[in-house]
């Protein structure tokens, strides 16, 4: 089959209260873009705080790794990953735009609908 | 087969590399080339869980996938070094993937490609001293640390 230029959608509601919940979605964003298609994370939700400066460096799964959170962020960034936070959803954790790490967009709600609909799959989370 | 040493990581001196992407060439007598990731690749990713190949009879333009691996902390495309069609990939990964760190530059090729541009791509590769300097440039200007090796890692001889 060809993957090539398929769209995937992951949507990302969980953040650092569950540190076990944030590391898949990405890995697994990474795994499609490295399958040759465009991939988009979106962050809503809890999903939004993990991208708090200064926050993601503090989540290892895996204490006796240099591995962190924002390793794999950057990680996706680098393999064009798209990252895009809910703008709404930013007020919910009092963040504003420069709180955000370095590559975020910021979408609005009807971002995500487009993107739902043009996506050839969506992977929710 | 010579090589050098740079902060831990073996760079060999007799095969095309791709400093860029941590790729290898091997041109081979009967006009394919193989292809396989260098062990500062191997080492950046970690001990490897999973290999998956493209088939052979697919063609690739240079800088496309040749292959996915992952591992616990990474997962990632292995970019092709050249322009070609994908001839034959290396079965064994798929049941032991860690070839890919034990022995990067032997047991763990990744496909073998019959090339369709081989002059003009190897032309922007590397090779020997300029390969070696190359690496010693770009691991100091990324701060890639020293490369490590686990159990059962042959040596490149």
């Amino acid at each position: 089959m060809d993957l090539e230029g398929k769209k995937i959608l992951v949507i990302q509601t969980h953040g650092v209260d569950t540190p076990t919940r944030t590391y898949s979605p990405i890995y697994y964003a990474m795994a499609a873009a490295a399958m040759e298609m465009e991939v988009t994370v979106w962050f809503t939700m809890n999903g939004t705080n993990q991208l708090r400066k200064g926050v993601a460096e503090m989540i290892k799964l895996d204490p006796s790794s240099n591995v962190s959170l924002k390793t794999m962020l950057e990680q996706a960034l680098d393999s064009e990953v798209r990252l895009g936070v809910c703008q709404q959803s930013l007020n919910l954790w009092n963040m504003t735009p420069e709180d955000l790490i370095e590559g975020v967009e910021i979408m609005g709600a009807t971002s995500i609908i487009d993107l739902a609909l043009e996506a050839d799959h969506v992977m929710y989370f | 087969m010579g090589y050098a040493k740079v902060n831990e990581c073996i760079i060999p001196t007799d095969l095309h590399i791709a400093v860029k992407d941590n790729t290898w060439v091997r041109v081979n007598e009967d006009g394919t080339v193989t292809v396989g990731m260098t062990d500062v690749a191997q080492s950046l990713a970690g001990p490897i869980l999973h290999a998956k190949s493209k088939s052979p009879g697919t063609a690739r333009k240079r800088g496309r996938p040749i292959a996915t691996v992952e591992s616990g902390k990474w997962v990632g495309p292995i970019k092709s070094p050249v322009s070609g069609e994908i001839v034959e990939v290396n079965e064994e990964l798929a049941a032991n993937p860690q070839l890919l760190n034990t022995s990067p530059y032997k047991k763990g090729w990744v496909v073998k490609m019959k090339p369709n541009n081989l002059e003009a791509d190897l032309a922007d590769l590397q090779m020997g001293e300029e390969a070696v300097e190359a690496y010693r440039k770009k691991i100091e200007e990324e701060n890639i640390p020293a490369c490590s090796h686990i159990e059962g890692t042959e040596d490149y001889e």
